[in-house]
């Protein structure tokens, strides 16, 4: 581990599980802090245990796919944080680091005895970042989420579907990334202002809230206009409300659900896309003659498009309309990106770790490439408490007298 | 500075140069709310951003587009065209005063006018340069072009989101440029990398910021699925695609709405015993109450091939279906179950929590229109350097004289010789 990268003087409590907090770790660990996960078996990470998510159905808390994929490069420590020695050995361990995270329901923290407040008298330039879903104020601070639930009540749910149908929504927790990506940015921000003038602070994220500003256009069309999002029309399946252009969709391709999205703009790439399709007789119909034509008759558009794209091969119809510099490419599943995109495989996008239970494998990679202080995958996911000891003596500096009468206390 | 400046954002003092698009606003307001001068370079014709809808009162302008609005908050506007040698001059003058360039043109573009980062920071070091785009600098799909409908295809989120039960429905994109704004996140937080790195040696540097890949990292399920078991999720209506098929989570209500329960069913004893308890109240939980039902989430969270996981499915199918989605969603979540109703993001204006309690919402002062108008909040409570609304999205080129004359010492003389001429 001689990587040194530029966060690689933070140390971080991160008491998080699930997506959104180990999110926003990883990216600082990618980038050389050191995160290191407080966990219990009492409460433990249900993604260890592959739930709800893709992983082993072995029993063995070591064995998540998903959970490796998310903790890479960050340590583990088993320690019960409401036993009183736990606690104590939580204080020193703050008393020593520069972040706190955890993304439980509002009260749990302070239940612990663990505030903002009390981290503060512990070191007074902690940070400390709170992610829920409602946030740490409120009459539904209480209130519980997951990834579907935020994105449910921000309307994000809502804004992905077919018109005159149930939602589809987002097939996936699109906000617990997204709301790790808000607690990555809050830290370093906090971080370069304690640079700046010695202080810590308390960040309170709320993963609903994240979601609302997601939405903005469509709450100033309310606002404004007072024209709701929710009307006929809405939403739009692939179809491009604003700007409104055609054809602008999804179109099935040869094969098992394959798919091309295209999005034409220009009357450019129009005459790109018709001569793709080896100008037919109804490209140069009336009805589709300017851009404006086209949008009044989408549905037909769409039709006459999805027809031809029936019989094409989505990768290679992706290259041949690129050539032409029409927005096109197909709708790829992981293993599409994992094993046949050839953009991903140039920028080496999947590197590989070996982790001691589950073999080597690949992991998603870093999308910002920076030129002097650059990422780096550096080791698999933690086994549950495999860093306890090296915490315990290196970190806190416990004797061996001191470790033993912990771990005859239970509390690790 | 004053003592205030502290109580600004934590950004406060930092230059932004913002040559960015649709692609990229949303990063430039995200260090603008947070206090950082960002300072918008536009064509002299004005981003194609102004021209995208809705307008204000539905009368297309320029400076009424509430699209541009809402990205362009907290940032100043000037006019500026790279494609004449004054131009370029004037962005080299800026950018040597800068300590962030944004931007998202064509890779290749700004080292092709000798403004790219090497050019800029050999008269600024400490300058931190980064460049957002579809498919990042290198590799076979640099030059492709895309939309926001294109990345989130190509990068997957569209291949885990769509229908089951709709014959031949294809695979959906979520609306409200998510992958353009994914983009924009990952850009975000690679800036801030590189800005605490120069905190701590001076030092800038360039960040290739690439929103396929951003995407292609933000599909949880899809990727591991993949890898460790070798299968591609399936997509299935308001839940989460998965390898295998599972039961509903969206439920529909008495008056016509939608909530989510993720996994359909309470995970653990305590939701379960509460939801008997309130179902039993309204004579709704049918045969539930029965002594075998009552223990079986104290072990173990039903499996989704379970048949009494099923059960339990279709039975809660009928109760929230005989209620209004309000009180399903607040009776759930007494009951510590994460329910959710599937809002449209108008409707987020009337939840008191938000709204009221945690005053999310923010008032931006408009004086064209006489009133100010209520935009969406912040993503984060700072505690000592809040997230603020600076300022309204600037008109174009309103700021054209305060920086050209007022921060560079150009004449008036010199700024209208520059206007005719087409330079800004």
């Amino acid at each position: 581990m001689d990587y040194r990268g530029p966060l690689s003087g933070i140390r971080v409590v991160d008491f998080s599980w699930i997506v959104a907090g180990p999110q926003a770790t990883r990216i600082l660990a990618d980038f050389g802090a050191q995160v290191i996960r407080v966990e219990y078996e009492g409460r433990i990470d249900s993604i260890r245990m592959g739930n709800p998510s893709p992983g082993s159905a072995s029993g063995s808390p070591n064995a998540s796919g998903m959970f490796n994929n998310l903790n890479r490069n960050k340590l583990s420590i088993t320690l019960n944080a409401v036993h009183p020695m736990g606690l104590e050995l939580v204080k020193r361990l703050i008393s020593v680091s520069d972040v706190v995270i955890e993304n439980f329901r509002a009260h749990v923290m302070e239940s612990w005895g663990l505030g903002y407040e009390e981290m503060a008298k512990i070191r007074p330039d902690i940070i400390y970042v709170a992610m829920s879903g409602f946030g740490h104020t409120g009459r539904h601070k209480m209130y519980s989420t997951w990834g579907p639930t935020a994105q449910a009540l921000s309307g994000l749910t809502y804004m992905s579907g077919l018109p005159g149908v149930p939602s589809a929504g987002w097939g996936y927790s699109y906000m617990d990334h997204t709301a790790g990506y808000y607690g990555a940015a809050a830290i370093l921000m906090a971080l370069h202002h304690r640079e700046r003038t010695g202080e810590g602070q308390f960040i309170d994220i709320s993963q609903v809230e994240c979601g609302m500003v997601l939405t903005g256009p469509a709450i100033l069309d309310y606002s404004v206009n007072g024209r709701p999002y929710r009307r006929p029309g809405n939403p739009p399946g692939n179809h491009s409300t604003h700007p409104a252009t055609a054809p602008h969709s999804t179109y099935r391709c040869a094969g098992e659900d394959r798919w091309i999205a295209i999005s034409v703009f220009t009357d450019t790439q129009w005459a790109a896309l018709c001569q793709a399709m080896g100008n037919p007789a109804w490209c140069r119909e009336e009805r589709f003659a300017s851009r404006t034509a086209r949008v009044e008759h989408q549905a037909e558009l769409d039709h006459l498009v999805g027809e031809w794209t029936a019989h094409q091969d989505a990768r290679e119809l992706t290259h041949r309309l690129q050539a032409l510099e029409v927005p096109a490419g197909l709708v790829q599943n992981a293993r599409d990106r994992v094993e046949d995109d050839p953009q991903l495989r140039y920028r080496q996008f999947y590197p590989e770790l070996d982790h001691p239970e589950l073999g080597p494998h690949k992991f998603e990679g870093l999308p910002v490439h920076l030129s002097e202080t650059p990422g780096s995958l550096r080791q698999a996911a933690p086994l549950l408490g495999q860093d306890t000891d090296v915490v315990l003596r290196e970190i806190l500096g416990l004797s061996d007298a001191e470790v033993a009468e912990l771990a005859e206390a239970a509390v690790f | 500075m004053t003592s205030d400046t502290a109580n600004l954002g934590p950004l406060v003092g930092l230059r932004v140069l913002e040559l960015a698009d649709e692609k990229g606003h949303y990063c430039g307001k995200l260090l603008a709310d947070m206090g950082a001068d960002v300072i918008k370079i536009e064509p002299p014709a004005g981003d194609a951003a102004r021209r995208v809808g809705p307008f204000v009162h539905d009368a297309p302008h320029p400076d009424r587009s509430l699209f541009f609005w809402h990205y362009n908050t907290s940032k100043r506007g000037v006019t500026l065209n790279l494609e004449t040698p004054e131009g370029r001059d004037l962005f080299r003058r800026l950018a040597r005063g800068a300590d962030m360039v944004l931007e998202t043109l064509a890779p290749g573009y700004l080292p092709g006018l000798r403004l790219g980062y090497r050019e800029l920071s050999a008269e600024n070091p400490g300058l931190i340069m980064t460049s957002l785009t579809p498919f990042g600098q290198t590799g076979p799909y640099r030059d492709f072009v895309t939309s926001d409908l294109v990345s989130l295809a190509m990068g997957g989120p569209m291949a885990s989101c769509g229908y089951d039960d709709i014959a031949g429905a294809p695979p959906i994109r979520g609306e409200g440029h998510q992958a353009y704004q994914t983009g924009s996140h990952y850009a975000f937080v690679g800036a801030l990398v590189a800005l605490y790195w120069r905190d701590l040696t001076g030092q800038g540097q360039y960040i290739d910021a690439s929103i396929h890949e951003a995407c292609s990292c933000t599909t949880e399920g899809a990727f591991p699925s993949w890898v460790y078991s070798g299968r591609v999720v399936i997509r299935q209506t308001g839940r989460h695609a998965s390898m295998d098929p599972s039961q509903p989570w969206q439920f529909l209500c008495k008056d016509g709405r939608y909530v989510n329960l993720i996994g359909g069913v309470p995970r653990d004893q305590r939701q379960w015993q509460a939801l008997l308890r309130w179902m039993d109240s309204k004579g709704m939980a049918e045969d539930l109450m029965d002594e075998k039902y009552q223990e079986v989430f104290r072990r173990r969270t039903l499996g989704r091939q379970d048949p009494l996981s099923h059960h339990v499915n279709e039975v809660l199918t009928r109760f929230f279906g005989n209620l209004p989605a309000e009180e399903v969603y607040h009776g759930a979540q007494a009951c510590f179950m994460p329910m959710g109703i599937v809002r449209s993001p108008e409707e987020t204006l009337d939840d008191p929590h938000f709204a009221e309690d945690r005053a999310f919402f923010s008032q931006l002062e408009h004086e064209e229109l006489g009133r100010a108008v209520t935009y969406p909040g912040r993503p984060y409570i700072f505690q000592k350097t809040p997230w603020q609304l600076r300022r309204r999205a600037p008109r174009l080129g309103e700021h054209n004289e305060e920086v050209y004359c007022g921060e560079l010492g150009l004449s008036k003389e010199r700024l209208t010789l520059l206007a005719e001429c087409g330079v800004i």
